[in-house]
């Protein structure tokens, strides 16, 4: 048979799969893919042209990598690289524990109705935007009126400057994403957990397992699958942080930015005055670049160890 | 002999109590101590996150006057509906958001839950040829995407969407990261064994999907059911972009308008001049909580609707394999 | 080679979808002279949606026919959103015909040397003549880059004054004199008489340092021409020495408590109707002590810091730009034209319709109805020539007339009219609105010592190529300086 008939025929025993496929496939076609042409601006230096927005990148001057320089040109560069990479990795790994505990916890509580209040509870967050968020914060830290400074003055301490001191930042800052984030990554470990057999726990009993035993040897390596595929995904936004976790809830305090300033905080400050779309093009291009490729990595690494993990 | 009867069912006693236990006992909870100490720490969590929301309820509540002179405080030296009559005569411009959010929220979580379940069923099934292909055209996505201006221009002059209830659903319709999350969950929730003793029974593949596949598959399709609830709901970005029309605003974009205008107009000193005329028609801190409170209220607390289907037991079990 | 048979696909189809789509940007025909065929404008314009728009676009389209055959579709944009829905409908490329403009929203002078502008001179030398009797000459020759106007200027207070505003109460009650307060540093006495004897009142609002100098680009970026003294040389201002003493009183007032202690952080806004500080610092026009006095309801007096200066954000602070991709920019003039020289149609946009949003008095002057404040509150500065306004019955008579008065004695500034173009320098000037945004917030407000600040802060702008961005600066005004 030749080539194209052996096409022709993949098709037509799939055809069942490929119906399944298609309003995703043309939804991501649409709206993904075709707009996809634009990340060309990243190497040119945008000028309008009156007949529209494709003439404009048409006849607008290639520059190559210029609008990737201001990403690399100063020690600041180093700063906001090192901080986006650690905090994520950071996020990544303590996050992962958070949510699968607390997934685990919920899922063994007897008591249905406070579990389902936990639940609910530890949702909250998830809702509030980091502005307002950024507000309570300052409520706490605050030099004249924070909670905590009033907490230190009953004991006689000095008041901090907690926006001027960037050693807590790291702590604060990671404390506050873990609670506005592990109410909800904790909703897909929990649905995992709810899935899993009854009968693996009856079997684990039988041999004498107690609970502790039965999380690590049932719960967790049914769960393992997502794990990795979260795990792996996470990974491909390691270059990008959240940008209101790095903006608003330090309020944009220069003394806290060797801590606080993260590649998207950069790139925002950066182009405030110049509004170039060139250079914003860039640095996103820069960032998916650098997670897609941390992303093949990792999942050939997973493929060699157990391929039904991988992502594909 | 009364000694030893007793000594005897005493010890009998003990004896049945140890056996009743380990028949009733329970494998689905902890024991007793660690079970209170998990309760202590889940619920002392919970309560540190339902806490600020409490603290917005209340600023939402007090005088503005005292808010610009003390700040947020826990308890307002001065109570004030204001921020709510402010609302309320908003009102009607209220309604029409909740109708549009509720509208494009419920309409767009059933078309995004349907679309993404096609697509990743069809990619977790090993006879699908394709299957590696497709899952990463849908994971190239995830990084790779067009910006904002290709993104409108897409919407705007092909597709024709301004000002329309589609460009609220269209673009959040498919998630390639759910879609990979949903294949994980049909490859672990259904076993191939299941699957082949329907195929040789002579059923098709769209009547296994519809009545084997997906009801197994409930946690997984109420997952993504509720992040797509969250999703649509607390979407502002996609109205700012496309919608001037007063009556196809969502609740979240009429909220971060409000906020964006003070924003905009605090931290420019050229409009220091205007100010006072400007901030007549946009509401302060008191109104801006009470805002928070009612475009969240709702949907935190219709999170319950989907916990019943994250509760062990409800869902149908699983398979001897 | 199934992977292949799958990506062609996804390729072929790719691009026939791009290829059906491309034809789009379509080519109309211009208009020409005459008003011959009825055209209907799109105008973007900053503000929040009223609910009486379209009751007032009513009978200004009616006015509008009758004079020069247009309908206006007026589009509001709300404060928040404006700058960012227009960068992406001119990104885009649509089809619009005015868009309002400034150096503070939707950025006049990038867009216009982007090109998303059409150039002007032509078009108001001959569509645009009653309103370029009106509008201020410093505005349209000040507001020309590279010697091509690219906007219309909003005649009103063109002269940038900061002055220091007091509350009355307070320097009554306390008997104090502030008519020697004619700099920061003046006010010592007066701000330790209110730390020490008003408990409530924090003396100093929030404010940033006055610095003499006119900025390139934006405020708290460090390249800027002095106002005194060598004028024609770039500098960077936070290595002057007038800039080292002003910060160092600014910093003596924060230790001493007269500025709040999380002035570098909070984003209190101070309002006025909230009687909790002694000073601020506000941009003036003229009378507006009595705008102030009346939003706050008490009185407030001020003292300059310094004469009016017009500079390029002053005369940029309200314009109307005709766009590229406008199909209309003759028609689009004669309406501008008619909206900054004809009364009626000014005060129809500005203030509504008569009887139903306000009530004219017998002298000439209006009163505002309550329909006018809850449906009908526009942006007035934003929208137009303020002066040919009418007034309302509480304004001074003369109150235009303080106006033109104030222009007249407006200095310009040496760099007036000097754009700055960016983008050679793009990359040092992103690591150097880093390095500005690290410092200049706490240094400009008081909150830290810039004995040790300056130094590390003017290091930091070294290492991210200040001298590289200057030199290119020089070079540019130079040239300019020559074509003048």
């Amino acid at each position: 048979m030749s080539r194209v008939n052996r096409f022709v025929k993949n098709v037509y025993d799939n055809r069942i799969w490929l119906l399944m496929i298609l309003p995703g496939f043309i939804w991501l076609i649409v709206m993904k893919y075709i707009p996809m042409f634009g990340q060309i601006i990243a190497f040119k230096n945008f000028r309008f042209h009156p007949d529209g927005f494709f003439a404009s990148v048409f006849h607008s001057e290639w520059v190559g990598f210029e609008n990737f320089k201001f990403l690399f040109s100063t020690n600041d560069a180093f700063v906001i690289t090192r901080n986006t990479l650690l905090y994520n990795i950071l996020f990544i790994i303590v996050g992962l524990i958070l949510s699968v505990a607390v997934a685990i916890i919920l899922s063994e509580i007897t008591k249905q109705k406070l579990a389902k209040i936990y639940q609910t509870g530890m949702l909250f967050p998830h809702f509030l935007s980091w502005v307002v968020v950024s507000y309570f914060v300052f409520a706490f830290l605050s030099v004249d009126k924070g909670l905590f400074n009033s907490v230190l003055g009953f004991f006689n301490i000095e008041p901090v400057s907690w926006y001027n001191e960037p050693q807590y930042w790291p702590y604060f800052i990671t404390v506050i994403s873990q609670w506005k984030g592990v109410g909800f990554s904790s909703i897909v470990y929990l649905a995992a957990i709810v899935g899993i057999d009854r009968t693996h726990y009856e079997a684990a009993m039988i041999d004498g397992a107690n609970k502790w035993q039965q999380i690590r040897h049932v719960t967790i390596p049914m769960i393992m699958p997502l794990i990795v595929i979260l795990t792996i995904l996470n990974i491909g936004s390691i270059f990008s942080a959240d940008f209101g976790l790095f903006y608003q809830i330090p309020r944009d305090s220069g003394p806290l930015y060797s801590v606080t300033n993260v590649i998207d905080t950069y790139v925002y400050r950066g182009l405030m005055t110049m509004g170039d779309i060139g250079m914003s093009t860039a640095a996103g291009l820069y960032q998916a670049t650098v997670g897609f490729i941390l992303i093949l990595i990792t999942n050939y690494i997973v493929r060699k160890i157990d391929e039904d993990n991988a992502l594909f | 002999m009364e000694t030893s009867t007793n000594v005897t069912t005493s010890y009998q006693k003990e004896a049945d109590k140890k056996l009743t236990k380990k028949k009733t006992y329970n494998p689905y909870g902890f024991s007793g101590k660690t079970s209170i100490f998990m309760h202590l720490l889940l619920g002392t969590f919970a309560f540190l996150c339902i806490f600020p929301f409490l603290y917005v309820i209340i600023i939402s509540l007090s005088n503005e006057q005292s808010l610009a002179e003390n700040g947020y405080q826990l308890i307002p030296e001065q109570w004030s509906f204001e921020a709510y009559k402010y609302l309320w005569e908003m009102k009607a411009q209220v309604v029409r958001a909740y109708g549009v959010t509720i509208l494009v929220t419920v309409l767009g979580t059933f078309i995004s839950v349907t679309v993404i379940a096609l697509y990743a069923y069809a990619i977790s099934r090993k006879q699908f040829i394709f299957r590696k292909q497709f899952t990463f055209i849908a994971f190239f996505t995830m990084l790779f995407s067009g910006g904002m201006v290709p993104f409108y221009i897409v919407m705007t002059q092909f597709l024709d969407l301004k000002n329309s209830m589609w460009a609220l659903i269209l673009p959040m319709a498919v998630n390639a990261f759910y879609i990979i999350i949903m294949r994980t969950f049909f490859l672990r929730s259904v076993p191939e064994a299941i699957l082949e003793s329907a195929r040789i029974d002579g059923a098709g593949e769209w009547r296994i999907f519809l009545t084997i596949v997906l009801p197994l598959s409930v946690p997984g399709i109420a997952t993504i059911a509720l992040f797509n609830t969250l999703a649509y709901w607390n979407d502002w970005f996609n109205a700012l972009l496309f919608i001037d029309d007063p009556n196809l605003i969502p609740l979240q974009s009429l909220l971060m308008r409000i906020e964006n205008n003070m924003d905009f107009i605090k931290q420019n000193a050229m409009l220091s001049n205007q100010n006072s005329s400007i901030l007549e028609s946009i509401p302060q801190d008191s109104a801006r909580m009470a805002m928070v409170v009612i475009a969240t209220l709702p949907i935190a607390l219709s999170y319950p609707f989907f916990q019943k289907y994250f509760i062990k037991g409800l869902t149908i079990g699983g398979v001897k394999d | 080679m199934k992977k292949v048979g799958v990506l062609s696909l996804v390729l072929v189809l790719l691009m026939g979808i791009l290829a059906a789509c491309s034809g789009k940007s379509s080519s109309g025909e211009t208009s020409g002279d005459s008003t011959e065929d009825h055209v209907t404008l799109t105008w973007y314009l900053i503000g929040t949606p009223q609910k009486d728009v379209d009751d007032v676009m009513k009978e200004v389209n009616k006015y509008t026919k009758e004079k020069i055959n247009t309908s206006i579709d007026l589009k509001l944009l709300d404060w928040g959103e404006y700058n960012d829905r227009m960068q992406v409908i001119t990104t885009s490329g649509e089809e619009y015909d005015i868009a309002f403009t400034s150096s503070w929203a939707n950025n006049y002078a990038l867009n216009a040397r982007r090109g998303a502008f059409v150039g002007l001179n032509d078009l108001m030398d001959e569509y645009g003549k009653d309103m370029k009797k009106l509008i201020d000459p410093a505005f349209l020759e000040g507001a020309k880059i590279d010697g091509e106007l690219y906007a219309v200027p909003t005649n009103k207070e063109v002269g940038q004054q900061a002055v220091l505003s007091f509350n009355n109460e307070l320097v009554k009650k306390h008997g104090l004199d502030i008519s020697k307060v004619n700099s920061i540093e003046d006010l010592e006495p007066l701000l330790a008489v209110i730390k020490e004897k008003e408990k409530n009142v924090t003396p100093i609002a929030t404010f940033d340092a006055y610095l003499p100098f006119d900025s390139i680009l934006q405020e708290e970026l460090p390249f800027a021409f002095r106002l005194d003294g060598n004028t024609d040389e770039v500098v960077n201002k936070y290595e002057e020495d007038i800039t080292m003493e002003t910060l160092k009183t600014m910093h003596e007032y924060y230790k001493k408590g007269y500025i709040q202690k999380d002035a570098a952080t909070s984003t209190d806004s101070w309002p006025l109707e909230t009687a909790n500080w002694f000073v601020r610092k506000e941009i003036y026009q003229p009378y507006a002590e009595d705008i102030w006095s009346r939003s706050a309801g008490y009185e407030i007096v001020t003292r300059e810091l310094h004469e009016p200066y017009i500079f390029n954000n002053s005369v940029t602070g309200s314009m109307q730009a005709i766009s590229a991709t406008s199909k209309h920019p003759e028609r689009a003039m004669m309406f501008l034209n008619l909206l900054n020289s004809d009364e009626y149609l000014r005060n129809l946009l500005d203030k509504g319709i008569e009887g139903v949003h306000y009530e004219e008095n017998e002298d000439g002057t209006i009163k505002d109805l309550p329909a006018r404040v809850e449906n009908y509150n526009m942006p007035s500065f934003a929208i137009g020539n303020q002066l040919i306004l009418k007034l309302y019955e509480d304004d001074p008579a003369d109150k235009w007339e303080a106006f033109e008065k104030f222009n007249e004695s407006a200095k310009s500034s040496p760099a007036l009219g000097f754009y700055f173009d960016s983008n050679p320098v793009r990359t040092e000037i992103a690591a150097i609105s880093n390095v500005t945004s690290e410092f200049s917030p706490a240094l400009l407000k008081g909150a830290v010592d810039p004995e040790e600040y300056l130094p590390a802060f003017n290091k930091k702008l070294d290492e991210a190529g200040m001298q590289k961005v200057l030199d290119e600066i020089q070079k540019q005004y130079d040239e300019w300086k020559k074509e003048q």
